[in-house]
């Protein structure tokens, strides 16, 4: 087990590796915003890229980029968006507001969404189960900014239960602050309900016909003791590592809410970036969804031989 | 005099009579017009001459704004956006600043509020011209000996300005300032300000740019005639001082509008220029698209601008198509033209006289910061130099009206009032309202609150709510508040025009290709004059509008509602005699008919069915004659279609489709009866992109909905887009030399073609007749470049390749929680802005107020 996960560490790295390389050779290939020659800008701009070393050989930027990083964590500083400032700490501000939000999200939408599963699988085949399993379908299937809309219609415009955006300041522990985030973490949990809902009510679904089980109900457990004891464990199977993955998600935030709530997170951070050209803040934010991703889709591989020990990561046979 | 007027005269003096006893002190008396009353909290002095009493407010009245975008950047040396800029005003004050003319600060023949005056702010009063003392004393500033004024000014400065924190603002402020905004390490966006264009300062430029190696546009710099190059060795020409000179072949200068010579050449080819050795040229290239400046190479040029009499140029224009490179020597700050005379009193020597509006417009911005704190946000990254001074509340010294409080990155920012600006108690900034005649002070918010709101819909439920102060409508808004008495239009700079093709040699090469069927289509009715009139009295503007851009409204001239062409005054052109009277002209109005030019102009709709049916009908008779349509069955009606293809850059929109039928439609009803009788059709093209302009200019294409924005202040500057071929859309048959124009100025009648009118109105010396005429900026008066001005306006009118459609506009709902002193939009002052908003509510009377509202939602 060691092994393969020092293998799968080694691989990521590699991977990860040639993604910020690609990303970073693309993005200075892109031909820089023309100069207009009737700007007395121009030539102070023009100076400032040579200066940046926008016109040294791709792999000598790359060579420069790696360097500054490894030597003392220099990602460079916004050359745009925030003028002069350094993208870390930029970064580095953004990361509360989008963790605090996705976090909420995930901490509710697991009781629900495993519940809502359990309830319908426990209830295969009525109206309860149809009703469920038609809303998750019609839930999974529209778009979180739909809801966000939605939400910011009905809860903050003509109940006026919510703010329309999330408060300003940092103070992000405070209940003014927890409420004006909640239209944001419904808009972004109505997906993830369902996804748990329907993940939950197929595995359980599966388990709840399966011989041990009709083992255990015939020594004598009732009902709900079997299904709490040995159904639920082997349904968790599955639905645990699509948690684990769920919570390294978090990080990655939601770019489209983050817009329309006025969360200044990462997401915002990382549109922006792309809009305004501002290559370092790109750099950083791509590199940190790169890492997420490879991350998370270790985290869940792993995750597997713990839950579960009858499955053997790495194992040739 | 008659009995009636008597009366009505004496009972006029009775009521100023009256009006005068009751007043309690008159505002225009006493040394100190705006000076306080006792009971006046701002700034009562008692040993002065009490003034008229200042209405006071209790509570708080916070300023609620939203933005789409932050601004991480409002260092007023390296700002660049309008969102940079944003905060700006607010934690800022110029050595001078506009001012809405009212009864305290009267402007000769203008109404209260409807123009503007310039003031000190910073500064304690009127630069001082110190041009010939400066002239012998500072030699090194190079003023021209035969200078006698508008180079150099001593400005005194305000002795009460400071910081936020009470620290005084000295000269020495202002030059530190200043030598950190030209440092030429640290490359500062605004720099160039300046030392280009119009606001030089004597060896800004030398300092910025010491030490550093430039390209330099010889078009702008005007620096070398070929004459004055030397040629080397190798046949390459240099400087005197032995830096390289190129032709800016394939390199964007000013000569080109911005574009190289090349674009053109691609664009329109043997049209404008002699193409046999452009091949050559291009071979001869570098990376950057210039080449080696020598004889052989200045032949290739001229062979390719001068022989081809639509570009119409001789070798003395080559030099404009050079670019050199410049090498700064080191230079030191002292022989910068900014320096102090005296603790608060500073000099300022520039390389071009500037003086009057034009001075005291350039001294309205501020380059003013807080050194120690700008020192400390300074950093080095590789070579390049960063600074983080005002991209945080903890780095954003004020010296406005606001201090930034608050700032939360891409979230909002925060301001409250400063205690410390001098405004607030100097008793001058305060105006009178023009409705009460009260005397209110400017700034009435004392907190400024601003939210990121990317979600237009957002922002609109937030409006409703009350919680912003303002919503810029969409269209699908106009329909339900543009008659709300709580919307505002704003008049935007351009006019929307369709464009209407006549180039006849074009469109025989149409006509002649092999897909045209000529005997059920026709194109050349369309380069008729008389189909032109037709169709520009064939749309109802007002009709136009409302349908499609509601937040537009009719135009009928070229030049919009926003150009100013007396700085000075705030006049606007379209306000002015002359330009009424071409409306006049235009549209077949006789003003002697009307009450006043103004009761004429109202008249005018652009929309003449009858007229136009006339004309229809005329254009028919001119197509039969000519060939251009054939009537085989005699039934009076072409049998050809005149298909009209608009120049599409992109499929077009559902609107786009909606305009298209609408300009057919239109046209056919106006035809009804003649032979175009529903004949006449606009459909798209194929999406052009970005060529879609090179195909109506080339009269591939034959309409297109257009539009020119300009210097509000500049209208004289925007004519070019109509006699100029690099800009004219109707360039291929529209020659703007070949139309001559007589004007009496000066005592004379001087007869000049449309561009060269156009040139000597901006600037150029024109020699006509052995006579050198010159009406630019400062040299002839504005009374006689609008008269010009308005000349060519007519003329390009009368040519009806340009039928205008709409003047540009916005409109936005205002809260109902405050207003504007006043209504009517100035292109320069706005309607005031923060300074002259003034509110109906305070925060918790609004707050009270919007709860008792049906579900807490305003109705607008």
């Amino acid at each position: 087990m060691f092994k393969y996960t020092l293998q799968r560490i080694l691989y990521m790295m590699l991977v990860f590796f040639i993604i910020t390389m690609m990303c970073f050779i693309l993005v200075r290939m892109l031909p820089p915003l023309p100069l207009d020659p009737m700007r007395p800008e121009t030539t102070v701009v023009a100076a400032r890229r040579e200066a940046m070393g926008y016109n040294k050989p791709y792999l000598v930027q790359f060579g420069i980029f790696l360097k500054n990083i490894f030597t003392d964590f220099n990602w460079g500083v916004s050359e745009k968006l925030y003028y002069g400032q350094e993208v870390v700490k930029v970064f580095v501000t953004k990361m509360p507001p989008t963790m605090l939000v996705n976090l909420y999200s995930i901490l509710w939408t697991i009781p629900v969404g495993i519940g809502l599963g359990i309830f319908a699988a426990l209830k295969k085949n009525s109206l309860i189960d149809y009703g469920i399993s038609t809303l998750t379908m019609v839930t999974i299937s529209v778009p979180s900014f739909v809801y966000a809309f939605l939400v910011q219609y009905f809860f903050s415009y003509k109940l006026s239960w919510f703010p329309f955006l999330m408060n300003s300041g940092e103070e992000y522990f405070t209940w003014p602050m927890f409420v004006s985030m909640l239209p944001a973490v419904l808009s972004l949990s109505f997906g993830t309900i369902a996804g748990f809902t329907r993940t939950t009510r197929a595995e359980l679904t599966e388990v709840l016909t399966s011989d041990f089980m009709l083992l255990a109900r015939t020594k004598g457990l009732t009902k709900a003791q079997a299904t709490i004891r040995h159904a639920m464990k082997n349904c968790m199977v599955v639905v645990l590592p699509s948690i684990f993955g769920s919570f390294i998600g978090i990080l990655s935030g939601s770019m489209i809410i983050e817009r329309i709530f006025g969360v200044p997170g990462i997401g915002g951070l990382t549109l922006n970036a792309i809009n305004g050209r501002d290559y370092n803040i790109f750099m950083l934010t791509t590199c940190f969804y790169t890492a997420i991703g490879l991350a998370a889709s270790l985290v869940v591989d792993i995750s597997y031989g713990f839950i579960d020990p009858r499955i053997r990561m790495g194992s040739k046979k | 005099m008659s009995m009636k007027k008597l009366l009505a005269l004496l009972l006029a003096v009775v009521m100023v009579l009256s009006v005068v006893a009751c007043t309690p002190k008159d505002p225009t008396q006493g040394t100190d017009p705006t000076g306080n009353e006792g009971t006046n909290p701002t700034g009562t002095n008692p040993t002065e001459p009490a003034g008229p009493e200042v209405v006071v407010f209790e509570g708080d009245y916070t300023y609620t704004d939203y933005v789409s975008t932050l601004s991480a950047n409002w260092n007023i040396h390296t700002y660049e956006t309008s969102d940079e800029s944003y905060p700006i005003e607010f934690l800022t004050s110029g050595l001078y600043t506009f001012i809405f003319n009212d009864e305290l600060n009267a402007l000769e023949g203008k109404d209260p509020y409807e123009g503007y005056v310039i003031v000190p702010e910073m500064a304690a009063e009127m630069p001082i011209d110190v041009t010939e003392t400066i002239k012998a004393s500072r030699p090194e500033f190079g003023i021209p000996a035969d200078a006698t004024e508008g180079y150099a000014y001593i400005i005194k400065l305000n002795p009460d300005a400071c910081w936020d924190d009470g620290t005084p603002i000295k000269a020495v402020d202002w030059v530190e300032s200043m030598k950190r905004l030209l440092d030429p390490k640290l490359q500062n966006y605004r720099a160039g300000g300046y030392y280009e264009g119009g606001f030089c300062i004597a060896g800004a430029q030398a300092y910025a740019n010491a030490g550093q190696t430039v390209i330099t546009d010889n078009g702008v710099s005007g620096a070398y005639a070929v004459a004055d190059l030397v040629k080397g060795a190798d046949g390459a020409y240099t400087t005197p001082d032995g830096q390289p000179v190129w032709i800016a072949f394939d390199y964007p200068i000013d000569w080109c509008g911005g574009n190289s010579l090349k674009d053109y050449a691609d664009a329109y080819g043997t049209g404008y220029f002699g193409m046999e050795n452009f091949e050559k040229l291009v071979a001869l290239m570098d990376e950057e698209g210039k080449i080696v400046c020598t004889d052989e190479n200045l032949a290739l040029l001229s062979s390719m601008t001068t022989t081809n009499p639509n570009w119409g140029e001789t070798d003395a224009d080559l030099p404009n198509y050079l670019v050199y490179q410049e090498v700064f020597p080191e230079f030191s700050y002292d022989g910068v033209g900014l320096y102090e005379t005296g603790e608060y009193e500073i000099t300022l020597v520039l390389n071009k006289a500037l003086k009057g509006f034009q001075l005291l417009y350039n001294l309205t911005g501020s380059w003013l910061v807080k050194t120690d704190v700008y020192d400390a946000c300074l950093k080095q990254e590789g070579d390049a130099w960063f600074s983080t001074y005002c991209t945080s509340a903890e780095t954003t010294p004020s010296y406005g009206p606001y201090i930034m409080s608050d700032y939360q990155m891409d979230k909002g920012m925060h301001f409250v009032k400063n205690e410390n600006w001098w405004g607030y108690s100097d008793g001058k900034h305060v105006y009178m309202d023009p409705v009460d005649g009260k005397i209110y002070p400017m700034y009435m918010s004392t907190e400024i609150d601003t939210v990121v709101v990317t979600e237009v819909a957002t922002a609109k439920m937030m409006f409703l709510k009350g919680q912003l102060m303002t919503y810029g409508l969409q269209t699908e808004d106009y329909g339900a508040y543009r008659s709300s008495e709580f919307c505002h239009f704003t008049p935007g700079q351009a006019v929307y025009f369709l464009i209407l093709n006549g180039n006849m040699e074009m469109i025989k090469e149409r006509e002649a290709a092999a897909d045209f069927d000529q005997t059920k289509y026709d194109l050349e009715t369309m380069t008729l004059n008389s189909f032109h009139r037709a169709l520009n009295l064939s749309y109802d503007r007002s009709e136009y509008s409302s349908e499609f851009n509601p937040a537009q409204s009719p135009a009928f001239g070229l030049v919009g509602t926003a150009y100013i062409y007396d700085p000075d005054t705030g006049a606007r052109y379209r306000d002015s005699d002359q330009a009424k009277q071409v409306l006049c002209d235009v549209y077949g109005i006789d003003a002697s008919k009307h009450e006043s030019l103004d009761a004429a102009v109202a008249t005018i709709t652009g929309y003449d069915p009858v007229a136009a049916k006339g004309w229809f009908a005329k254009a028919y008779e001119e197509a039969l004659a000519a060939g251009y349509v054939t009537d085989t069955n005699n039934d009076g009606k072409s049998d050809q279609m005149i298909e009209m293809i608009y120049s599409a850059s992109a499929d077009p929109s559902e609107k786009m489709q909606k305009i298209m039928k609408w300009l057919g439609d239109c046209a056919n009803e106006a035809a009804a009866g003649t032979g175009f009788e529903g004949k006449i059709s606009v459909v798209p093209s194929a999406p052009l992109g970005n060529d879609w302009s090179t195909y109506i200019k080339a009269g591939q294409t034959d309409c297109v909905l257009g539009g020119w924005n300009g210097s509000a202040m500049d209208p004289y500057g925007l004519m070019e887009v109509y006699t100029n071929p690099s800009y004219q859309y109707d360039a291929e048959w529209f020659d703007s030399t070949s139309i001559n124009l007589t004007l009496n100025l000066r005592g004379e009648d001087i007869t000049m073609n449309l561009m060269q009118w156009q040139q000597c109105m901006t600037g150029t010396a024109i020699e006509v007749n052995g006579k050198t005429y010159n009406f630019g900026d400062g040299i002839g008066t504005y009374e006689e470049r609008l008269t010009i001005m308005a000349a060519i306006e007519k003329e390009i009118l009368l040519g009806y390749n340009y039928l205008p459609m709409t003047q540009a506009g916005s409109m936005f709902l205002l809260t109902q929680k405050a207003f504007y002193v006043v209504e009517e939009y100035n292109p320069v002052m706005g309607r005031g802005g923060i300074a002259y908003l003034r509110y109906n509510y305070n925060d918790q009377a609004w707050d009270t107020y919007v709860a008792s509202q049906p579900n807490g939602e305003l109705a607008y």
